[in-house]
């Protein structure tokens, strides 16, 4: 087979594994909460930050990095949940929990607070790409046969799969994913029976912006460069996925957004790279006409 | 109530008096529309830094009596919409006599349109597109354009043997245009362009484009982007195993490539105006202090917005304190020999392009080396 046609696919199996680590933590929490979360790609950034100032400060081994990269996800997604999402759910009267307007507000705080934290960060470090010292990088060239594959690839793909193993783990055989599972199911029933509803969505966050975290310190070590808005594009690509994958299947995101990555990789070869981005688009909007409740998923009311 | 009235009269008296000042210095201000922030806030950033080094040598140098200039800073984030509100805004200034901006040509075209039929004269330190000069009499730039940049590097390129190149450049009135004008170029030198790929601004993985360009296997490839979406590309060429040469427009020169790229920037050859390590004295002593100040040695941004509020500051000197924009606008076309740290610009009478010279530089080990010319 044609080289330069695997090349393209290995290429596009790379990119759709970015889209796919973020598209995790994404669905999770949107699949809980019934709400897009936009301030995820910001913790997918606050995670790659948190990895470098250790790097530059401490310059601990990988290992090391990448838990602090997790424990600053876990740290600002709950802080996340308290800022943006706690405070429109004080309402407890039965009008308010059923009322759509609480989500949709929801919606603009998280996108609020990404922006906040998006200038933050850029007001701190200088709006220049931060590189990332070489013996980190996980950029080395391994060429098998024609191809040329890139350590950080297996990397990525190794960190996809546990994740998704994890959250799977998580969700099925302990207590508190029987909660999440419940709560997504049926919120008000799950309170009804006396699940703690605001435990299980902090831990959702700490669990979905975790996830986030440790693929942005992953996606900054494959590029050798983290910038404060690195998580905008990622994140609309990861969302596209998750609309693809049924709203709130994991498993079905993941495989949209390796779906979407190689897809815009072939394309490039076709039409100019310029309209790459419109693949992703142009998924979306064949999704929604044709597979409303996506394509692996169950029906779900969507904001 | 009375003694109320009576200390808010006073307090109300006493400001009045605070805006005379004994022995008051007249202002002149000069405004400047740059990206603080968005996409490009890191060009931005060191245009102003640049700016304050340059308007503070000027005010203590006293070239102008009883006269402070200030620079108004104003943030047009690259986008044409701001940068048309933010010139509405200057020109509504009284005090504003010239305009300095803004950073990329899609931006300082569409406010120069609103400067044109207002009469404010701007001088963008870094728009290189062709057409800019052409919206009005009152347009300059001191920058090389990509019609003079695309064929220096042809020549270049050619002149080492190289027959057959791909283009990959960014989707914008600039990259379009120095694509379209080393294409050209190439052409018109007997030499073959295989493929031209624009990006989308924003882009960071290039793996896609270089596999497509490299299956037609060019010679040498012209990249025409900035130094992040270079040294990106540079980094995944070298993950590729990808050996060919490359060469890149003048916006590439930055210390900050050298540092993302690593060693994958080794090879790569580019034009520039700005060369830091020339030994002239007003060269090194811009260096110098500005490293002192900020940290970080300038790039060929920094010298680029360094020289254009020199420029702007000696037409300003020139036309005197009682200058008004046209007056502005007259002193700044008449510019000859001016000594720049990007080199001594003159601009051209009938077309008010700037006549500067361009030198060649290579990577070598991790630094940015000049190609003496023979």
């Amino acid at each position: 087979m044609d080289p330069y046609l695997i090349q393209q696919i290995v290429n596009g199996l790379s990119v759709g594994m970015v889209y796919a680590l973020i598209a995790i933590g994404f669905t999770l929490i949107f699949g809980v909460l019934n709400v897009v979360n936009f301030a995820h790609g910001e913790m997918y950034t606050i995670g790659a930050f948190a990895g470098l100032m250790l790097i530059t400060y401490f310059g601990s081994p990988l290992f090391a990095v990448l838990l602090f990269a997790l424990a600053a996800g876990c740290v600002a997604g709950i802080c996340l949940e308290r800022v943006a999402f706690k405070p429109f759910r004080r309402f407890r009267d039965e009008a308010s929990l059923k009322s759509r307007a609480m989500r949709e507000a929801t919606l603009l705080s998280s996108l609020a607070v990404s922006i906040i934290i998006k200038e933050v960060l850029q007001i701190t470090y200088g709006s220049e790409m931060q590189s990332i010292p070489q013996k980190y990088l996980l950029n080395d060239p391994i060429p098998i046969g024609p191809v040329s594959f890139s350590s950080g690839q297996f990397v990525i793909l190794g960190a996809s799969i546990i994740m998704l193993v994890f959250l799977q783990y998580v969700l099925y055989r302990t207590k508190i994913g029987l909660s999440i599972r419940a709560i997504s199911n049926n919120p008000l029933g799950a309170q009804y029976v006396g699940l703690n509803v605001d435990k299980t969505i902090i831990a959702t966050f700490a669990l979905g912006s975790m996830l986030g975290g440790a693929s942005g310190m992953l996606v900054g070590l494959y590029y050798g460069a983290i910038f404060p808005s690195m998580g905008f594009a990622p994140s609309v690509k990861a969302f596209v996925a998750m609309v693809m994958g049924g709203l709130a299947s994991i498993p079905g995101a993941v495989v949209c957004a390796i779906a979407i990555g190689v897809a815009e990789s072939i394309a490039t070869d076709f039409v100019a790279a310029g309209w790459s981005d419109m693949i992703a688009y142009s998924f979306l909007v064949i999704t929604l006409i044709f597979f409303p409740q996506g394509i692996f998923g169950q029906g779900r009311e969507r904001v | 109530m009375r003694i109320r009235f009576w200390l808010l009269a006073f307090l109300a008296v006493a400001l009045l008096f605070n805006g005379v000042p004994a022995g008051a210095k007249e202002t002149i201000c000069i405004g400047y529309s740059l990206p603080l922030t968005g996409e490009h806030a890191q060009y931005g950033e060191v245009f102003r830094n640049a700016a304050i080094m340059q308007l503070e040598k000027f005010n203590k140098s006293g070239k102008l009596k009883d006269t402070e200039v200030v620079i108004k800073f104003e943030d047009s984030k690259s986008d044409p919409k701001e940068a048309i509100s933010i010139a509405r805004k200057f020109i509504d200034d009284k005090c504003i006599v010239g305009v300095l901006g803004d950073f990329t040509s899609t931006v300082s075209m569409a406010a120069g349109q609103v400067y044109a039929k207002a009469g404010m004269p701007q001088l963008s330190q870094t728009a290189s597109h062709p057409d800019y000069t052409k919206v009005s009499e009152y347009q300059f730039r001191n920058i090389t354009t990509q019609a003079f940049e695309g064929p220096f590097v042809a020549d270049w390129a050619m002149g080492k043997g190289y027959k057959s190149f791909a283009i990959i450049a960014i989707q914008n009135d600039w990259g379009i245009s120095a694509a379209e004008n080393f294409d050209k170029a190439v052409k018109e030198r007997g030499g073959k362009i295989l493929d031209i790929e624009y990006f989308n601004p924003g882009t960071r993985d290039f793996r896609a484009i270089l596999t497509k360009v490299s299956r037609k296997k060019p010679e040498a490839i012209y990249a025409c982007m900035m130094y992040e979406e270079g040294a990106m590309l540079l980094q995944q060429r070298k993950q590729l195993g990808i050996e060919t040469t490359v060469f890149g427009t003048s916006s590439l020169y930055s210390p900050k490539l050298i540092e993302l790229a690593g060693d994958a920037a080794d090879g790569l050859l580019l034009s520039t105006t700005f060369m830091p390590n020339s030994p002239e004295p007003h060269v090194r002593e811009f260096v110098m202090e500005y490293e002192k100040r900020y940290g970080n040695p300038p790039n060929m941004f920094a010298a680029q917005g360094y020289d254009a509020t020199g420029i702007m500051l000696d037409a300003l000197s020139r036309a005197g304190a009682s200058a008004d924009r046209k007056a502005m606008r007259d002193a700044l076309a008449a510019t000859k020999d001016y000594p720049g740290v990007t080199g001594v610009t003159t601009f051209d009478p009938k077309t008010r392009e700037p006549v500067k010279s361009l030198a060649r530089m290579e990577v070598k080990n991790g630094q940015f080396v000049l190609i003496q010319q023979k």
